[in-house]
């Protein structure tokens, strides 16, 4: 207890003997205790001595737009002859919150007559930002707490911003949009860098405005507060694709030049109204900020289905369209131009190539294209040029198709389709023909040339219908084809069968009746010779014999004369002895009629011939 | 004598039958046909596929609207009508051309297993004509050969009878190869069944049931034989050898 006092005591003296000459060094930290995202602010230490060798904090969870600046004041108070000098060194950070959060920031160091004195360390903590533009003016920050400077800074977030504007926010596919940024500034800013551009995927752009392009300066009331606004970027988009597209923000950087309002609280009117006035205190602070705007949503519409072209490629807008070749007569292996001119407003440069069907034999090559563009504030405008160069290679009569160019217009709201006359070429044989020269290598032939497949053409005129599923084969009718026919002959053939035994029947019984009737005409010969009827005898042997004959061999009897009679028993395989005694037989039956003599005798003896042959052949066949 | 004539006339008759009705058939027909010129296919496509649902059939009008669902890019439908018009008419250049672009459209490639050279032989022999052709030139050919016999035994001259006879042998001969073309022919078409898968991706699996391995993945389009079936199953076949089964819903028959 003694023991304590005691050491008290002697602190409390060394307190007041020290004291008379200077004061303890001390390292004090101050800063708002919470800020926003996206908020600027101080981060300001302040040594009531002369320091050297500031050592900073390791500061996380912030970005350090700039310091530590050093900044010294001193003053020099006399009260009753005694003089206190106050020296004060600021280091002054300009910091700059990222994200949510709490974070600590570390304690600094300074060295103070060759000892190190140590700040404390300090908590921030940050909130949700507000967005730009809020309205919410927040200019001075960190008022000073420990020696009474505080160094103004660039302070809000609403100081200046950039914010991006869409003409439209629901345009058509291939509608052209402009979109604008603008800064809005309430301190002076100079040398606006864009560091980084947005990405306008999903798009084709175009900028209007120029890169060396003065900005437009207007003034400007929000919230009360007078902003000077101008545009640092204009660019036409073209929405390439329809649905949801988001342009991503533009983000640059520019230095505010800041007011430093420094205040030195040294409570002495003169010395006060001193450093107060504009002359001391007009320091400028070249803050650098980093701005970034809103990204822009765009919706974009699709193009109506209905009515869409086949030759449509995306040209929206309101154009005209030209097409025309240099010349219609010309000759073979010269050049020909055809020049194709769209002219309009739109999203002209996307048209990027015509629908043009070359003749088949045409040398044709890559289209050069002009483009003419304007770019306008409200706009794009211009033409795009597309020249073919084509050569024909032989002569001939030629034709190019009409050569069509569809669009969308967005003023009727329908697509809208413009086409060239059909162009005549009549193309004469040239002098430089290969063909003509190479006179000796034979015909110019060349490979067919497939320019598209396809599938055949439908059949046309009658298709034949039949009842599905019926098929002629294993059908009644099938079958009816085949037995029909197959009956009808099989009836065909037995009727044939019958008529041919009557027929071969008939044969048979003269055959068999042969003999028969020979003998009964013999017996009528006997007769007429008895009754000496020379003539009627020798007529009915002559019957007999040649009777015998035809019925026996079936011989038609017309068929039978003195000179067939050989031929025709040959045929029938008699035997030759017989044949030749027939013929002896027949012979003298014909000579004894005529010749002289006794006729019983001769009668009588031509009888037995006959009957004898008869007998014979009888045998002969048994 | 009269008999025979009015037989003749009976079968001429008979044979002619098939060409001449369907007159409401044919002026739908005409209608599709203009509206395919016009370049509307799908309205073409709904016309022809009218007068097929009627229940007319002619591999013309199965060629029309194959051609139409072509156009319309609905190349499975395409497919299916091309094969159905090959059915009735095998030996088609113009429908195996179109069957061939058809296919090139669809997704699955599929090597086709290579046949023995007679059965190609054998096989071009029947797409010569179509099955029904076939089956008339035999019965034609059989009544010519009856005629023959009849010839051989009517003539008394010797050359016409035999002629008669041994062209009744050869043409009794022609006719039961043509009989057997014909045969073979209906039995490929008519009695095996093919399909058509119309579902756009389906995977082919090793048994009747859904929980079993999963085999190859066949597309839209691609011909299939059917083999056999259980409950809601085909078990396939595709043209490389490959065997499965597919669910019956995923199939449409040829």
């Amino acid at each position: 207890m003694v023991k304590s006092l005691v050491f008290t005591l002697v602190t409390f003296l060394c307190l007041i003997t020290s004291g008379g000459y200077a004061q303890e060094p001390r390292l004090t930290v101050s800063a708002r205790q919470a800020v926003a995202v996206g908020e600027t602010f101080t981060l300001v230490y302040t040594l009531n001595a002369q320091g050297s060798n500031f050592r900073g904090p390791a500061i996380q969870g912030f970005d350090v737009i700039s310091g530590p600046s050093t900044s010294t004041s001193s003053s020099i108070r006399s009260v009753n002859g005694s003089t206190t000098m106050t020296i004060t060194y600021t280091y002054t950070y300009l910091l700059q919150a990222n994200r949510e959060g709490s974070f600590d920031i570390p304690a600094a160091s300074v060295t103070v007559n060759g000892k190190q004195v140590t700040s404390n360390t300090f908590t921030i903590k940050v909130t949700k930002g507000n967005a730009p533009g809020g309205g919410q003016t927040q200019l001075q920050s960190g008022q000073g707490r420990g020696g009474g400077q505080a160094g103004a800074a660039a302070g809000g977030t609403n100081d200046v911003y950039v914010k991006a504007f869409a003409s439209n926010s629901n345009p058509l596919q291939g509608e052209g949009i402009v979109v604008t940024y603008k800064i809005f500034t309430k301190v002076p800013i100079a040398q606006i860098n864009i560091s980084k551009l947005s990405s306008f995927s999903g798009f084709w752009s175009q900028n209007l405005m120029k890169e060396n392009d003065k900005l437009q300066q207007t003034t400007q009331i929000i919230d009360g507060e007078q902003y000077v606004v101008a545009d640092i970027r204009k660019i036409a988009l073209f929405p390439l694709k329809s649905g949801r597209l988001v342009i991503d923000p533009l983000e640059l950087n520019c230095v505010a030049q800041v007011r430093r309002q420094t205040r030195t609280k040294t409570g002495d009117p003169f010395f006060d109204d001193f450093f107060n006035d504009s002359f001391f205190s007009s320091g400028i602070a070249n803050v650098e900020k980093n701005l970034k705007s809103n990204p822009v949503i765009i919706n974009v519409q699709p193009l109506p289905e209905a009515g869409r072209p086949a030759d449509f490629s995306g040209a929206v807008g309101s154009f005209t369209f030209r097409a025309e070749v240099d010349k219609s007569r010309l000759k073979s292996n010269e050049a020909l131009n055809l020049k194709c001119t769209v002219s309009g407003r739109g999203n002209i440069q996307l048209i990027d190539k015509m629908n043009v069907s070359f003749p088949p034999d045409f040398e044709t090559y890559d289209p050069k294209v002009t483009s003419d563009i304007q770019t306008a504030a409200s706009g794009i405008s211009g033409s795009q040029v597309f020249e073919y160069l084509m050569i024909p290679r032989k002569p001939g009569k030629f034709t190019i198709k009409p050569i069509t160019f569809s669009y969308f217009d967005l003023d009727k709201k329908r697509y809208v389709s413009l086409a060239s006359t059909e162009f005549t070429l009549e193309v004469e044989k040239g002098t430089g023909e290969p063909g003509a020269m190479l006179t000796y290598s034979g015909a110019n032939k060349e490979d067919i040339k497939y320019i598209g497949s396809d599938i055949r053409h439908i059949r046309e005129g009658d298709l034949k219908l039949m009842i599905a599923g019926s098929r002629f084969i294993f059908s009644p009718l099938f079958w009816l084809m085949l037995v029909v026919p197959l009956a009808l002959f099989l009836l065909f053939f037995g009727l044939w069968r019958k008529l041919a035994a009557r027929r071969s029947d008939t044969v048979l019984m003269k055959n068999l009746k042969a003999t028969k009737v020979a003998r009964k005409r013999l017996r009528s010969a006997e007769e007429f010779r008895k009754a000496g009827r020379q003539d009627d005898f020798y007529v009915a042997i002559s019957q007999a014999l040649w009777g015998y004959l035809s019925d026996k061999f079936t011989i038609p009897l017309s068929e039978l004369s003195m000179d067939s009679v050989h031929e025709a028993l040959v045929r029938k395989n008699v035997a030759e002895a017989i044949i030749q005694q027939f013929i002896e037989t027949l012979k003298n039956t014909e000579f004894s009629r005529f010749a002289p003599g006794e006729k019983d005798i001769s009668m009588e003896r031509t009888y037995n011939e006959a009957l004898e042959i008869i007998a014979k052949i009888e045998r002969e066949l048994r | 004598m009269k008999d025979l004539r009015t037989i003749g006339l009976f079968l001429i008759l008979f044979i002619q039958a098939p060409a001449g009705f369907a007159s409401a058939g044919q002026l739908t027909i005409a209608k599709a046909n203009k509206a395919y010129a016009d370049g509307s296919y799908s309205i073409a496509a709904e016309l022809y596929l009218k007068v097929a649902e009627e229940g007319y059939a002619s591999p013309g009008l199965y060629y029309n609207l194959g051609n139409a669902f072509f156009k319309v890019n609905d190349y499975a439908r395409a497919i299916l009508w091309y094969e159905r018009a090959k059915r009735l008419d095998p030996g088609n250049e113009d429908i195996d051309y179109n069957l061939n672009v058809a296919n090139t459209k669809i997704s699955d490639k599929i090597e086709p297993l290579p046949e023995l050279f007679y059965k190609r032989w054998f096989t071009s022999m029947i797409r010569l004509f179509p099955v029904d052709a076939w089956a008339r030139i035999c019965t034609w050919l059989f009544i010519a050969g009856l005629a023959g016999l009849v010839v051989y035994l009517v003539s008394r001259v010797l050359i016409l009878r035999k002629a008669g006879f041994w062209g009744a042998i050869i043409l009794f001969f022609l006719s039961l190869f043509t009989f057997l073309f014909a045969w073979s022919g209906y039995r490929d078409t008519a009695s095996t069944s093919e399909a058509i898968i119309f579902t756009p991706t389906i995977t082919v699996k090793s048994s009747p049931d859904e929980s079993s391995t999963d085999l190859f993945v066949l597309h839209e389009g691609t011909k299939v034989r059917l083999l056999d079936n259980i409950g809601s199953w085909y078990e396939i076949r595709i043209a490389n050898g490959s065997v499965g089964w597919l669910p019956k819903t995923s199939l449409e028959k040829i």
